[in-house]
């Protein structure tokens, strides 16, 4: 019984710690979260960037921005993003959309998980809502 | 030495539990479940097909008038459906682009009664639709698949005018934290 008892309790100890399994898990443990990064489309046609984590310039490489308008006159973007890297990266985007005077008027603030094999583009297509929304700002995380 | 051993099982167990604490649920460090549909998954299957909603011709021009059909939930989870369509209908109302009839019995009465009353809104469209779910193995990675459907139905014409389907797919061993 004076052997059982401190073995239980290691066990119960050993079930407490996060045991790293993987080397992605080692590299989460050791590296910090992905910040968020943004690309925000200007009035006069294509876009501005603003890289908050320089790891996501290795993995996703962001082609363009096309500013359209729909039949009802809102406005419409598509953004083309490309996994530049020899492994498959999982892109997570969001995006917000922006008044003429850069006040935020309408927002999907959820992720879209976007799995990307190497080499694979994808086109993340925005559509407004309201009609004073103008610019489009995307949000991207990596993994 | 007993009693010493077995307090320190006690506070070890106590001390094993993680106190819970407030997420955005927006964000990236909610549960993973690879058996029933998350919060998260209704947020991304909605917004993804709000998005395609919104580029149809339907809704090209003025706010046409809906109504909620059924949304038949197909899935061995029990969840409220309303969870999917708020998630078009909530932005679509507060945006201004449809005119949403209230679907309950009074309501319904009410628009019945009036006939074909000028003034009393009567559904253009019907949104529909159905959530369905595949799961399977390979050892000891489980798979679990939910489907999205909808379809906007045009009452005059009785066609559908607009349909979207979204996949979610989790795999895994075991539930999980985060993306």
């Amino acid at each position: 019984m004076k052997k059982i008892l401190p073995l239980l309790a290691l066990g119960l100890l050993a079930g407490c710690t996060t045991i790293l399994e993987t080397g992605d898990r080692i590299e989460r443990g050791l590296t910090p979260p992905d910040a968020v990064n943004y690309a925000t489309t200007k009035p006069e046609g294509g876009f501005s960037t603003q890289l908050n984590d320089n790891r996501i310039g290795n993995k996703i490489e962001l082609l363009a921005a096309r500013k359209s308008k729909t039949d009802g006159g809102y406005s419409r973007v598509q953004f083309d993003l490309r996994n530049g890297a020899y492994l498959s990266q999982t892109i997570n985007v969001s995006f917000e959309w922006l008044a003429a005077d850069g006040s935020v008027t309408e927002s999907q603030p959820n992720w879209i998980v976007t799995p990307l094999e190497p080499g694979a583009l994808t086109t993340i297509t925005a559509t407004a809502l309201k009609a004073q929304s103008a610019e489009c700002r995307l949000r991207l995380i990596s993994r | 030495m007993n009693k010493l051993s077995l307090l320190a099982c006690a506070v070890l167990i106590v001390g094993c539990g993680t106190p819970a604490t407030y997420k955005d649920p927006n964000g990236r460090e909610l549960v993973v479940s690879l058996d029933k549909v998350n919060i998260q998954d209704f947020a991304t299957a909605g917004s993804q097909m709000l998005q395609s909603m919104v580029s149809s011709p339907s809704f090209s021009k003025g706010a046409p008038v809906l109504q909620l059909g059924s949304i038949t939930n197909d899935t061995a989870d029990n969840f409220d459906t309303s969870l999917l369509l708020s998630k078009i209908t909530v932005p679509l109302v507060n945006a201004g682009r449809v005119t949403l009839l209230d679907n309950d019995a009074t309501a319904n009465a009410a628009r019945a009664a009036s006939g074909s009353k000028a003034d009393v809104p009567h559904a253009e469209y019907v949104l529909k639709g159905k959530i369905l779910e595949d799961r399977s193995n390979a050892g000891s990675t489980r798979q679990s698949s939910f489907v999205f459907q909808l379809t906007l139905v045009e009452v005059k014409r009785g066609v559908a005018v607009w349909q979207e389907e979204k996949l979610v797919t989790k795999q895994g061993t075991k539930n999980a934290v985060g993306f």
